[in-house]
């Protein structure tokens, strides 16, 4: 089995997992539904500010989504010995990871997408608006199609959510057999992420607000040079991370 | 058995080196507060400046020296590197808080506010999250050679996303139709007297930085080579066939 089939075969067996047990899918769905709650009771006093952080909402939920999928994907490898027997698999430690990574990109990016209309109905975000209006007026970025704004907002929920991902599974792994791991797995991650949750909500306002692409665009430059500095140095890192 | 009193008492070179720097920053301060121009826009509140831009150079130098001397642990497993990324994570911490304490007490009086969300600032708040995560993790493994590499990667991993985000921060006001305005006081143009005594005050920080890695590398060892014993001792008195217990 070469390395590609190690890395396909392990996502696969997250998601198997995952699809059995649902343990990720529920607390996940559910926390971000709450998370989106609380933030609109937070701020629903103002109507304009409920509508101008929805995006915001949304990826904070994603963020602590990430966390609670990437430590749910490792405590199941802990028990019963699993994540050794893995270990002991003459595969590359990165193809452990690039498994992993996968499956929670996949579960995450999912969520991303039921989430986004659930954020925009919940404050009052006009998810395919944005590019009509700017059309519309004329303004903006000039004729942008409601499709392709929304595709491109699809497109910036997978390139956020992999930054998510590399991170929180990158960091899961090393907290996974330590004491307080619950509390420290955000304390280590968020600080690494404020590029991404920037960058993500800054493309998202651009693109569901006015239909900027041009905006939104400068905005992805910096979470896809990101995502891909980041595979790099945790692939190269990951070795070390789960060494006994 | 080490003799931990006699190791801990510092080397008289040591001493000296320490002495100088001491004599070297009252001369800075000196220049500082004393014998540089006022600002014409700022006044005396520039002279905050020399200590806030100093110090805060030399705490990206400690933080980017951590992930150095980690990545040489990773490579070599010398202990050694280990002392030396702990001794400049110190530093590192001490001075990034240094630096928000004094971007604090320089925006109070020049832009009414303790705080901005100026992209130098909140990059200087995220390393030192950054840096505390990385205590926290050391704090939580007690096999030294696991927490020295668990260590290293955590300050790898921080050290790289400085860049980023400088540029989010950097970006996350201005990158924006309605822009704002950033006050950090320096400018790009800088008076040549000015530009003369930061320069020796960052001197002086990084003699400074340089004078605690030493003293406190030089404690790390010691640490070490406690830490070993103890762990011999405990490995000797242990009965056999104990279990491995894993952190």
């Amino acid at each position: 089995m070469n390395d590609l089939h190690a890395v396909l075969w392990i996502a696969r067996k997250d998601l198997l997992q995952e699809a059995r047990s649902k343990a990720v899918t529920v607390a996940t769905v559910f926390f971000s539904a709450v998370t989106l709650g609380v933030l609109a009771f937070a701020f629903g006093e103002n109507p304009l500010l409920m509508r101008e952080g929805a995006m915001g909402a949304l990826w904070v939920a994603l963020a602590f989504a990430g966390v609670i999928s990437a430590a749910q994907s490792w405590q199941a490898d802990l028990e019963d010995g699993a994540l050794e027997a893995l270990l002991a698999w003459p595969v590359p430690r990165a193809a452990v990871y690039l498994g992993k990574l996968l499956a929670n990109w996949g579960l995450m990016t999912a969520l991303g997408f039921v989430l986004l209309p659930l954020a925009g109905g919940l404050y009052g975000a006009d998810i395919g608006g944005g590019a009509a209006t700017s059309a519309g007026a004329g303004g903006g970025g000039g004729e942008t199609a409601p499709a392709l704004v929304v595709a491109v907002l699809l497109g910036t929920i997978a390139a956020g959510t992999l930054g998510f991902a590399l991170i929180a599974v990158f960091y899961a792994g090393l907290t996974a057999n330590l004491r307080a791991r619950e509390s420290l797995l955000p304390v280590l991650m968020f600080p690494v992420v404020v590029p991404i949750l920037l960058a993500a909500v800054r493309a998202s306002n651009a693109l569901v607000g006015s239909g900027d692409l041009d905006l939104a665009w400068a905005w992805l430059r910096l979470l896809v040079g990101f995502d891909l500095v980041y595979a790099v140095v945790c692939l190269v890192l990951f070795r070390f991370v789960v060494e006994a | 058995m080490i003799d931990a009193a006699a190791r801990l008492r510092r080397p008289p070179w040591l001493r000296i080196y320490l002495g100088i720097t001491l004599l070297l920053f009252l001369a800075a301060a000196a220049f500082g507060l004393l014998f540089s121009p006022r600002d014409v826009t700022q006044g005396d509140l520039i002279r905050i400046m020399y200590a806030h831009v100093s110090v805060a150079w030399i705490s990206f130098v400690a933080v980017g020296l951590t992930a150095v001397f980690g990545a040489l642990y990773l490579w070599r497993g010398k202990r050694r590197d280990d002392v030396l990324a702990v001794a400049s994570g110190e530093m590192g911490l001490f001075f990034a808080s240094l630096t928000i304490i004094g971007g604090m007490t320089y925006s109070r009086p020049t832009l009414n506010t303790f705080w901005t969300w100026d992209a130098k600032l909140t990059l200087t708040a995220i390393m030192v999250a950054l840096m505390v995560g990385y205590f926290i993790v050391r704090g939580l493994i007690d096999d030294p050679v696991r927490r020295g590499r668990v260590s290293a990667v955590v300050a790898i991993v921080a050290a790289a996303s400085l860049p980023f985000n400088y540029l989010a921060a950097e970006w996350f006001r201005t990158l924006h139709p309605a822009k704002s305005v950033a006050l950090d006081g320096s400018g790009v143009t800088m008076d040549g007297t000015m530009l003369a005594v930061l320069l020796f005050n960052t001197f002086v920080a990084g003699l400074i930085y340089l004078g605690f890695m030493l003293d406190r590398v030089r404690l790390g060892h010691v640490e070490a080579a406690l830490e070993e014993e103890r762990s011999l001792a405990a490995t000797r008195q242990a009965p056999m066939g104990k279990e491995v217990v894993r952190v």
